[in-house]
């Protein structure tokens, strides 16, 4: 008799070839980084650090690390129109940052030149939808990468607190019509993220096509234009909203309320238990606030 | 209702200029064209004007031609031909087309390993997700290792991979003899492109045959020995559901010194013989049932 089980079920393994250990930082790009600050402050972010060469800063709260870049070149490339922020960048904590870039490469991802200066980080990036990009971090354990290429703003505390228990939760990302299957291939393929059944949802917008990370950490989820709409909306792929979860939505709406911020409150979409979805901002800038 | 929404003229087909080719296009009534990567480079006001010219055209790009020899390769031949590829795929985004046809490698430097194949096939549709691209597959029928569309599906299947399909010629087709029975065995959604095209002689046994035949004396549909191989073609495709373009792809170099419009009118006549008489798709009613 063995005591080595046969797989009699083929039960499918979750592979994380690239290591994917959740979100390291979201990236936006704006021509109005001031407007953009208020806008997260009021979420409850605290500018905590400003970039060494360039027009950047660091927004942290808890666990989320937020930076506003406002160099000229990247916010112009990254196709802001009238000064509206963009979701520009999401960087992945990785188990080895040049090992996923080259893994990437060869699975077909477009590479992304370093802009880094002298004593900078090079951070391997490669093309997301739309302007978009994804960075590869892998020092997120023993060091700060904002160590680096970032001064701390003196007297500010560097570590400050969640507002409400705010983590990451996910990322929204408009598709162009008929462009689920095309993308739900490419992220299985590039960073094994894996789909959730259409029955399972979170929140309180649950269109499109959801995504899990191998990690587990955070959610991904597609969403096209409504068929309806085809042939209006026909405006570019980007990554469109952050999902924040909460462990109680009531408490931290009332809480954000309290600091400026509006939520949609309409028949069809207002605050409930399961979720919370912030007015639109500066043209392009919305948080989803999720039952976690 | 224009009759002859669903069929396009190819570029290759005419002599003279972009412009002139899309006016005579426009004149005989087409609403799309398929266009080759030197329509653009060898404009005279470069790239960005002739995009410009495609897009001031009001025609719909069918498709974008042609990138050759691309699978199989290893080493530093496999990185230069990933390298033109994206060149390739960028000029086919930035003319709005949503599909870049990729034939079958011709070189003796390439694997005949078709998962080997399948693999590059999928890193090139890889390439091509962020941009919007579908690849159409084709079979060249002096492909090494690919020449009939059988094994191009074969590939395709093996790729698994959803914006990566199928192109089919319908002159490597009778070229190389296979069965059109074979049709059946496709996915119709997954034929990205159709191209047809005639030709004078019965036989095209050698290679080397094929390819003279099929650079210089290929003829419109209807127009050739093979008319009625090409109707059961065309109804084939239509009868397992195929519903997308077809586009001429006539190489012919009579047509190369003939007046633009003398050939794009007998486009017109291909595409009223396969719209009527093959497809029997419905007419406008003659204009005396119209007048009260």
């Amino acid at each position: 008799m063995t005591l080595n089980k046969p797989d009699r079920e083929s039960v499918p393994e979750m592979p994380n070839r690239l290591g994917i250990a959740g979100i390291e930082f979201i990236e936006y790009a704006t021509s109005r980084p001031q407007a953009l600050g208020q806008v997260l402050e009021n979420m409850g972010f605290r500018p905590v650090a400003r970039h060494r060469s360039r027009e950047v800063t660091l927004y942290r709260q808890g666990s989320m690390n937020l930076v506003v870049n406002a160099s000229p070149d990247d916010a112009r490339v990254s196709g802001t129109v009238d000064g509206q922020p963009v979701i520009s960048a999401v960087a992945f904590r990785v188990q080895d940052a040049l090992k996923a870039h080259t893994r990437c490469l060869e699975l077909g991802a477009w590479g992304v030149a370093s802009h880094a200066q002298a004593m900078e980080l090079h951070i391997p990036a490669i093309h997301g939808p739309g302007s978009s990009r994804f960075y590869f971090v892998d020092r997120w354990q023993e060091f700060s990468i904002y160590d680096i290429d970032f001064k701390p703003i003196p007297t500010v505390d560097q570590h400050p607190p969640a507002v409400a228990g705010m983590s990451y939760f996910g990322v929204v990302q408009y598709i162009g019509a008929g462009r689920s299957s095309d993308w739900l291939t490419y992220f299985e393929h590039m960073f094994d993220f894996s789909s959730i059944p259409d029955e399972e949802r979170f929140g309180i917008l649950p269109k499109g096509k959801l995504m899990k990370s191998p990690c587990g950490s955070f959610l991904w989820q597609l969403v096209e234009p409504d068929p309806w709409m085809e042939s209006g909306d026909d405006s570019p792929e980007c990554l469109q909203r952050l999902g924040l979860g909460v462990p109680d939505v009531a408490a931290a709406v009332k809480t954000l309320k309290a600091q400026g911020v509006e939520f949609v409150e309409s028949s069809q979409l207002h605050p409930e238990d399961r979720g919370a979805l912030t007015r639109n901002v500066l043209g392009s800038v919305a948080f989803e606030l999720v039952h976690k | 209702m224009n009759m002859l929404a669903g069929y396009g003229m190819d570029t290759i087909t005419m002599a003279g200029s972009l412009e002139a080719k899309l006016a005579a296009m426009k004149r005989a009534g087409f609403s799309q064209v398929m266009l080759m990567a030197r329509d653009l480079v060898t404009h005279p006001g470069g790239v960005d004007a002739a995009v410009q010219a495609v897009q001031d055209s009001g025609l719909r790009p069918t498709g974008f031609q042609v990138l050759r020899d691309f699978e199989g390769l290893s080493g530093h031949l496999h990185s230069y031909k990933v390298d033109i590829a994206k060149s390739m795929l960028q000029m086919c985004a930035a003319t709005g087309s949503k599909v870049l046809l990729a034939c079958s490698s011709t070189s003796r430097h390439a694997t005949q390993d078709l998962d080997a194949i399948a693999a590059d096939l999928k890193k090139l549709a890889m390439l091509a997700v962020p941009l919007g691209i579908k690849v159409a597959y084709e079979g060249l029928s002096w492909g090494r290792t690919v020449n009939e569309f059988t094994t191009a599906w074969d590939v395709v299947c093996r790729a698994d991979c959803p914006n990566l399909g199928i192109g089919i010629d319908s002159f490597h087709i009778f070229a190389a003899n296979t069965a059109l029975d074979d049709i059946e065995e496709l996915d119709p959604e997954k034929i990205f492109l159709v191209q047809l095209s005639d030709f004078m002689w019965q036989e095209t046994p050698t290679f080397e045959e094929r390819m003279t035949t099929a650079r210089t004396f290929r003829v419109f549909p209807g127009e050739g020995v093979h008319s009625e191989q090409l109707a059961q073609l065309v109804m084939r495709l239509d009868r397992i559901g195929y519903r997308g373009d077809y586009s001429f792809e006539v190489f012919n170099d009579d047509y190369q010194q003939l007046p633009l419009d003398v050939v794009a009118e007998r486009a017109r006549r291909s595409a009223m013989w396969l719209h009527q008489d093959v497809l029997h798709r419905t007419a406008p009613l003659p204009s005396w049932t119209r007048q009260s």
